[in-house]
């Protein structure tokens, strides 16, 4: 268990989200795989504060910083996901195109 | 030192969890069954936080993302899914292209990791005790946290109401819930 063990974990995780992100059409599974995007890069904070850190305390305040961050974009995403769902009568993102231009 | 294998084996069971439980949340079909395996990831990330000595992260991490997101990504699936709807699929071609995107990720994050090698490791033990965070995060020195703390309480409240602004019916637009 090293810090490039978990540096790798992180990277993994963080490309099987991007992976995610570009594949799923429905709304909420594009908001799920941001999850996993964010939770690694939370991971990376970690790794670092115990491995490597000047001042580790500092690490772990970003850390719980971040993770609050995280709960307030994802109430304001799912309540988007919710009125876009109720105008809508679905939330498949190839369909959601209004805000496209419709020149390109 | 003794203790190092033990510790070994307990990382890369976690990491194998994280791995295969993240694998399932964007591949599985089921919108709803992605969440609950998101669960699995999320509950082995939190034991990987204690074992890199951030307790107050893990438990942080069960709380605010098992116990809060997850369930909020569940209720709003439940808002937002109808029984017997067919479920979206990206193309094959879609998946082959982000397939390679995400190995393309990989593969460079493997090759900065070798520049990461002359890095000295030193192990801090105690720093994320809630002691520790709770005395920077509450100091009004310059090195403390107090404003930021603050300005993320103030940036929740905003958030909270944001999302009730958002999701709130007008009652004259009442018919649009049937929709």
């Amino acid at each position: 268990m090293t810090l490039q063990a978990c540096l790798l974990l992180a990277f993994l995780l963080f490309s099987i989200g991007v992976y995610g992100m570009l594949t799923r059409r429905n709304a909420i599974g594009i908001l799920i795989s941001m999850e996993l995007m964010l939770n690694a890069a939370n991971i990376n904070f970690i790794a670092f504060a115990h491995y490597k850190a000047a001042d580790a305390t500092a690490g772990a305040v970003f850390a719980i910083f971040a993770i609050a961050a995280t709960a307030c974009e994802m109430a304001i995403a799912l309540a988007i996901a919710i009125i876009v769902y109720r105008r809508h009568g679905f939330l498949d993102v190839d369909q959601l195109t209004e805000l496209r231009d419709p020149d390109v | 030192m003794d203790s190092l294998p033990l510790k070994d084996i307990l990382f890369y069971i976690t990491a194998i969890i994280m791995v295969a439980g993240a694998l399932l949340t964007v591949t599985v079909r089921n919108v709803l069954h992605s969440a609950i395996a998101l669960i699995g990831t999320f509950f082995a990330s939190a034991v990987l936080y204690f074992l890199l000595h951030a307790e107050f992260v893990g438990v942080a991490q069960v709380m605010v993302y098992i116990g809060g997101v997850v369930v909020f990504i569940v209720l709003a699936i439940l808002l937002t899914v109808r029984l017997g709807e067919r479920i979206l699929e990206a193309g094959k071609q879609r998946k082959i292209i982000a397939a390679l995107f995400a190995a393309a990720i990989s593969v460079f994050a493997v090759l900065l990791l070798k520049e990461t090698n002359s890095i000295v490791q030193t192990e801090t033990e105690d720093f994320a005790s809630l002691a520790a965070i709770g005395e920077r995060l509450l100091s009004p020195s310059s090195t403390g946290f107090l404003l930021p703390f603050e300005a993320i309480s103030l940036l929740l409240l905003i958030s909270l109401i944001g999302a009730i602004t958002i999701a709130y019916i007008p009652k004259e637009d009442k018919h649009m819930e049937g929709k």
